[in-house]
């Protein structure tokens, strides 16, 4: 007997800019399903959902909930729909309680009617029993862990009676305990008719929970599959896909001394433990992993913006601290950030004051600007990184993404650096500066600079890297040759050693 | 209890005054010189229920001294005309709603920072006020001081009437759907907007409020005496930010409530009569209100700190 | 430049509706020279001060307490002269002391603990204006300062006022540190980006604590100049400058949010006010009222918050405009009753 679907998607597609996020997916979801949803960091699972839960407008595609087509979707409407949303990153309010935050996203009604708060702290006490989370509801938010705050979100996706519900990862930071009672929500939600769209990149969860799996690749639908007929190294060869393409510059590295070298490097602040890891002169090291995994936090500790508390960390056999990103610059670290507009570039600010910008006492002795010798700089970083613009006086916002990237670099190459961390450096990036970006970077690693390169794009990371340290949990799990194939890469992010193959 | 510490060291510490002055100086707890300190802070409350109000919404507005000056004299010349008071009392609401409602406007519709729109507008409506009046006291016929009733009738008139309203509102703020938008949007503006709050509104009906109770303290004022000063709400702006900032309302919005600014107030009510019971020279108040609000935000600063 | 037109316009306005010719056929009013450098005297404390919230404002901050640490500065340093008998250029390097100090102590509040400027600045200002009064207890005042002291702030030298040397100099020192300098630099990009000015590796804190620092120092300087053209110093000196400064700075293009402006722009505001206040003075209808200083209080709130508004209007006008692919969706469906 055929039912409509609750949620029925049909050549969705989506474009930021020149980047196609989405290029015409299909998806549906039964009453009663859990569907899982996955997919590399990037192949477009996010945007997927913000369509559906009204926060982007699709560019084509139909979208139809319970069988009826639905245009011009906004978050209220999605909500009005019944669709709702688990996000990794919770939209709570800090300084008040948990009942609370549940009650202001359920409760509805006009300004001037009194708070029921014995019926709040019940419903709360009721939603959080039925999760099994040990949380009191006159907590305050941020007195909570981080999973914690993720289990009050879906106590409110669970309390809004929603007929769809999204978990985005939801037990990205969950304890093992968390994690079951969470499966048990999940199955319960199921029981009642709920369809859930389950993202996650713990495949044994997906083959515990999950009835189908949709895998999105590159923007696109790789097929939907019941999960019983599929085995994890099918999955990861479904996400993978592809072979690593030819387009990378071939490796021309001849490693010399040991540049930077990491000895049970830890932080509690941000959850970097015990890494070690030696980068050589002239050797482009990359960092794979999972978005959460570490990565970021690693390269935040070694440019001095969160300080390691634990090991050691050795620049030219020398120990090193780097408490502030000053005395890391001044050592010759450089970090080209991941957050490209909030970090990376001074949107307001010309190309050539962006890329003088981390070598002021160097380039401006006694603090005075030279506008002559600035200019010359950044005309020189304009043609040797090919950046497209209307000349130095530009102002970083008015560049594409890729030209930014460079700008971004420019500014690092500029302070001569020993040691050159890339964080995700072409992510949202068109093609053509992409494979421009991979030529410089190739050509600095040949000049002897030592290389770390963060990447959530596999083929990239393999690509470019002559060594592939695997980060999960905030330390490395394996350190792996360039030539690793993408499975084996993608199976040590996943934490599926033994699937390698 | 560790929610309420902040509201109970303020309460201690007021505590701590309280005693000092019991100690070494019985004399200020004769029941007479009280009920007039009393009366005299009654609008001083008022205001500072609203400042409570719009700090809990991370907003500020310093201009409440001069919409205080502003609707003093206006309520003032009115009554002075013969309105009867039941009527003009309206009116000074409605005209400090409408100049709160200016802010709103300028804070939630234009979205420029509340504390440089409302230095412009306490400067403008003081010097509006200077240029029309040229520092004119407004003489009040005799029934209107008091209600027309006896002095002491009138003072606990007064007195109950702004703990009434502070019971009223601190009841709202807690039990009123309306009230917990407040703090919502100034807890995390982006997640009340998520929740179906429309933030912009919120801020705007905020200032309409602190516009609408000054209106009332106005009232509150100008009953109290024979004459009607157009210098009245100097420097109120710092006294009722002061007491709500020492009471536990933190500056970074979503925290507090009017039971901790209520403390906040008596004890820096207490600071100027507890100086001369001490034989402290009055002149430091100032400099002590200014220590007293340093003190409350470095303390907030600290303990945000040990929280991250 | 608009500023620029808009106060040549002005002056202009006063030039002729503030300039008369009195019974004995002199010329009086705005229009006379001895007028021009009347309203140079008159402007050079709060020009100081709106030269020491410009670094401030455009590192995204604001300091309210430079007119309350004016007036503590004021009476410190004629303390130091008449109770402690210091010579002049001791008392006033002392009160120089003084002023960065306060000025160190906002910048340690707001770095350190990362408390809002505002704030801190509001305690501060309630802080330091209260501790001059209880230094002079509510009255004192220091008068007959030497001669040679006057000279500074009452006697012309080569052919200006004198304050307006230094006042020259002072914005000449600040407009090189904010145009000619990596400090400028590093204020705009914390003013744009904090976040991406510490990616940057630039000393943030450092920065922020110079702009505060340097902000103390200049309005100390603005007391001394105040105390030497009023011949007195006391407690009131310079109540409510603050709001001039700050309307001034954003007057002259800087904006609150930080990031863009300039010192040139600040002095253009600076004149634009001044102008504004002495030539009102001068209009015989402003005369006849005898209420200059409100008149001029009144329309400089009114000022700042037009200069704000049109500052912020091309950002909401671009926001409200949907983007182009909206209006067709909005209009093929009517909007849900949700």
């Amino acid at each position: 007997m055929p039912v409509a679907p609750v949620l029925q998607l049909r050549q969705l597609a989506k474009s930021f800019g020149g980047a196609r996020a989405l290029r015409g997916v299909d998806f549906d979801l039964q009453a009663g399903e859990v569907h899982a949803l996955l997919g590399e960091n990037g192949a477009g699972k996010s945007t997927l959902i913000k369509i559906v839960t009204g926060a982007h407008q699709p560019d084509g595609g139909t979208i139809a909930v319970g069988g009826e087509p639905v245009a011009d979707l906004t978050p209220a409407a999605a909500q009005a729909l019944g669709i709702a949303c688990v996000y990794q990153q919770p939209a709570l309010f800090p300084d008040l309680s948990v009942a609370e935050n549940i009650a202001l996203r359920l409760e509805r009604g006009g300004a001037f009617r009194t708070v029921g708060w014995r019926a709040r702290r019940e419903c709360a006490q009721d939603l959080l029993r039925r999760i099994g989370a040990a949380i009191s509801p006159e907590a305050e938010v941020h007195s909570l862990s981080m999973p914690e705050q993720q289990l009050v979100e879906i106590a409110c996706a669970l309390g809004s009676g929603a007929r769809i519900v999204i978990m985005d990862e939801p037990t990205a930071s969950l304890t093992h305990q968390e994690q079951h009672l969470l499966f048990g929500v999940v199955r319960d939600l199921r029981k009642n008719g709920v369809g859930v769209i389950y993202i996650s990149h713990r495949l044994e969860e997906i083959f515990a929970l999950a009835d189908r799996v949709t895998v999105l690749r590159d923007g696109e639908s790789v097929g939907t599959h019941p999960v019983a007929a599929m085995d994890e190294a099918g999955l990861i060869r479904l996400m993978v896909g592809r072979e690593v393409a030819q387009i990378y510059p071939p490796s021309e590295a001849a490693p010399g001394a040991v540049v930077l070298a990491l000895r049970g490097v830890g932080c509690t602040a941000s959850g970097v433990r015990d890494v070690t890891l030696d980068v050589r002169a002239g050797e482009i090291v990359g960092l794979a992993g999972l978005v959460g995994a570490g990565r970021t936090e690693l390269a935040r500790v070694l440019f001095g913006l969160t300080p390691a508390d634990t090991g050691e960390i050795l620049l030219h056999g020398q120990r090193v601290t780097l408490r502030s990103p000053q005395e890391a610059v001044a050592l010759g670290i450089a970090y080209v950030p991941e957050d490209r507009r909030r970090h990376g570039v001074v949107l307001e600010m010309p190309i050539a004051h962006n890329m003088t910008m981390a070598v002021h006492r160097r380039l401006f002795r006694g603090a005075w600007l030279r506008f002559g010798a600035e200019r010359s700089l950044a005309l020189d970083y304009i043609r040797d990184l090919a950046v497209k613009c209307t000349g130095p006086d530009a102002p970083g916002g008015s560049l594409s993404g890729g030209n930014q990237q460079k700008v971004s670099l420019a500014r690092w190459l500029a302070t001569k650096p020993k040691v050159l961390i890339l964080d995700e450096p072409t992510q949202g990036v068109d093609v053509g500066a992409k494979s421009e970006i991979h030529k410089i970077v190739r050509r600095l690693a040949k000049e002897g600079l030592a290389v770390l390169l963060i990447s959530s794009d596999l083929p990239e990371v393999i690509g470019m890297s002559d060594r592939i340290g695997v980060m999960r949990g905030g330390t490395i799990t394996a350190m792996l040759p360039g030539t690793a194939d993408p499975h084996t890469v993608m199976a040590a992010a996943l934490g599926q050693e033994e699937t390698a193959g | 209890m560790s929610r309420h510490f902040r509201e109970l060291s303020v309460v201690g510490a007021l505590a701590v005054v309280l005693i000092a002055m019991a100690l070494f100086a019985p004399a200020f707890f004769q029941p007479q010189p009280l009920l007039s300190l009393a009366t005299r802070e009654a609008p001083t409350l008022v205001v500072a229920c609203g400042m409570a109000v719009v700090i809990i919404c991370r907003q500020i507005d310093i201009s409440v001294g001069s919409m205080f000056s502003v609707v003093s004299v206006c309520a003032g010349l009115l009554a002075a005309r013969g309105w009867p008071l039941l009527l003009v009392l309206p009116v000074a609401a409605a005209l400090g709603a409408a100049l709160g409602a200016l802010n709103g406007l300028l804070v939630a519709g234009l979205r420029l920072p509340s504390i440089v729109v409302t230095l412009a507008t306490m400067v403008a409506l003081r010097q509006g006020l200077n240029l029309v009046r040229q520092g004119e006291f407004v003489n009040m016929p005799d029934a209107v001081q008091w209600f027309g009733l006896p002095q002491a009738t009138g003072q606990w008139l007064l007195v109950g009437s702004a703990l009434a309203l502070l019971v009223g509102l601190g009841l709202a703020l807690r039990h009123l759907a309306a009230g917990r938008f407040v703090y919502a949007v100034g807890t995390e503006a982006e997640a009340a907007r998520l929740a179906g709050i429309r933030p912009q509104r919120v801020t705007f009906a905020v200032f309409v409020f602190i516009g609408a109770l000054t209106g009332l303290a106005a009232m509150m004022n100008i009953v109290q005496s024979p004459q009607v000063q157009p210098l009245s709400g100097m420097g109120l702006e710092l006294k009722v930010i002061a007491a709500v900032v020492v009471g536990g309302v933190a500056i970074s919005g979503g925290r507090g409530n009017l039971w901790g600014a209520f403390a906040g107030l008596l004890l820096l009510a207490c600071v100027a009569p507890a100086l001369t019971h001490l034989r402290i020279e009055a002149y430091w108040e100032k400099a002590i209100q200014g220590a007293i609000i340093l003190l409350a935000v470095v303390a907030d600063g600290v303990r945000q700190r040990k929280q991250n | 430049m608009l500023l620029l037109y808009v106060l040549i316009a002005e002056w202009l306005f006063f030039y002729f509706a503030g300039t008369t010719t009195n019974r004995r056929g002199i010329v009086v009013g705005f229009g006379t020279l001895d007028r021009q450098f009347d309203i140079l005297r008159h402007s050079c404390e709060i020009g100081l001060l709106a030269l020491a919230l410009t670094p401030v404002i455009i590192t995204a901050g604001i300091d309210l307490s430079v007119a309350s640490l004016l007036g503590l500065c004021a009476i410190l340093f004629g303390k130091f002269w008449h109770d402690a008998g210091m010579p002049i250029p001791l008392a006033a390097a002392l009160a120089l002391g003084c002023g960065a100090l306060g000025g160190a102590l906002n910048a340690a509040l707001i770095t350190t603990l990362r408390l809002p400027p505002l704030i801190v600045t509001l305690g501060t200002y309630s802080l330091f204006r209260g501790l001059a009064e209880a230094i002079t207890r509510g009255s004192a005042t220091y008068t007959n300062f030497p001669e040679s002291f006057l000279f500074l702030g009452q006697e012309r030298w080569l052919g200006l006022p004198t304050q307006a040397w230094l006042f020259f100099a002072v914005a000449a020192g600040v407009w090189v540190l904010v145009h000619r300098m990596t400090f400028g630099r590093s204020f705009r990009a914390i003013g744009f980006a904090p976040d991406g000015a510490r990616y940057a590796g630039l000393p943030v804190n450092r920065r922020v604590a110079l702009a505060y620092i340097l902000a103390g120092l200049i309005a100390a300087l603005a007391a001394i100049i105040y105390t030497a053209r009023l011949g007195q110093a006391k407690a009131d000196a310079g109540m409510g400058y603050e709001l001039f400064a700050i309307t001034a700075v954003v007057l002259g293009g800087t904006s609150i949010f930080g990031g863009t402006g300039s010192v040139h722009g600040t002095l253009l505001g600076v004149a634009a006010i001044a102008v504004l206040k002495n030539g009102l003075a001068s209009l015989p209808v402003v005369m006849r009222m005898n209420a200059a200083e409100e008149m001029a209080g009144l329309l400089t709130g009114a000022l700042l918050l037009l200069a704000l508004t049109a500052g912020v209007l091309p950002r909401l006008w671009a926001q409200r405009r949907p983007p182009p692919a909206a209006p067709a969706i909005a209009s093929s469906t009517p909007p849900s009753p949700a």
